[in-house]
């Protein structure tokens, strides 16, 4: 009985020190520089028109990267109200997305069946929200909030 | 849950940047449990109490609801 105690307050430690990870406070700094300069290239090349599809799509997990970084990095000073703001930003990041998933198919549909009534052209889908859409806005949502939050806490 | 820790700092002339450092957290935790915005643990209670030489009941105290 025991030797169960102990073998489940093992797991339960080795479960908390994934749960706490950090990377250290600087990766926040290179995390969001790097997203946000990925970003601004995908942009640019979009309009030039120059990126294969395999560069696009290294690029775009190259910023699912960086904001994961920057998602998973510490703050200056990491307390308990630190870390009380970043569950609820990842509450907050997961319902917004997860509404944003289920209604922008929706959205998208109906705007196509408007176009073509008014158009006469076009074919109507319901298209799915991709995974990076998904992945991309939930960590994007949460950094925001978690600033926000945080703001809150100053005034 | 309601606090007097603003007027305990007060008395002690201790701005919210001060106490945060003597306690080790950040300033934005201080204003957010003095606007009871933010309920804090147990053991940050206890350092708040220990270092006002009060006992927890004398800064924390429960509201009707809860």
């Amino acid at each position: 009985m025991s030797k169960q105690v102990s073998s489940y307050n093992e797991e339960h430690e080795a479960l908390n020190k994934v749960i706490n990870f950090r990377f250290p406070h600087t990766f926040k700094k290179v995390g969001i520089i790097g997203a946000v300069s990925v970003l601004a290239y995908l942009f640019a090349y979009k309009f030039i028109g120059s990126n294969t599809l395999l560069t696009k799509d290294l690029l775009r997990t190259l910023i699912l990267l960086f904001l994961f970084v920057a998602s998973l990095s510490k703050e200056k000073i990491e307390d308990e109200y630190t870390v009380h703001i970043r569950f609820q930003s990842y509450i907050v990041a997961f319902i917004v997305t997860a509404i944003y998933a289920i209604v922008i198919p929706f959205v998208g549909f109906f705007l196509e069946i408007i176009i073509r009534k008014i158009t006469n052209d076009g074919v109507v889908n319901l298209n799915d929200v991709s995974a990076f859409e998904v992945l991309f806005m939930m960590m994007a949502m949460q950094l925001l909030f978690f600033t926000t939050l945080k703001r809150f806490g100053r005034c | 849950m309601l606090n007097r820790l603003k007027i305990e700092r007060a008395e002690k002339d201790l701005t919210q940047d001060q106490l945060a450092k003597k306690i080790g957290v950040s300033r934005q935790t201080i204003n957010s449990i003095e606007k009871n915005r933010y309920v804090p643990s147990t053991i940050l209670a206890l350092k708040i109490s220990e270092l006002f030489s009060k006992s927890v009941n004398d800064i924390f105290f429960l509201e009707k609801e809860d």
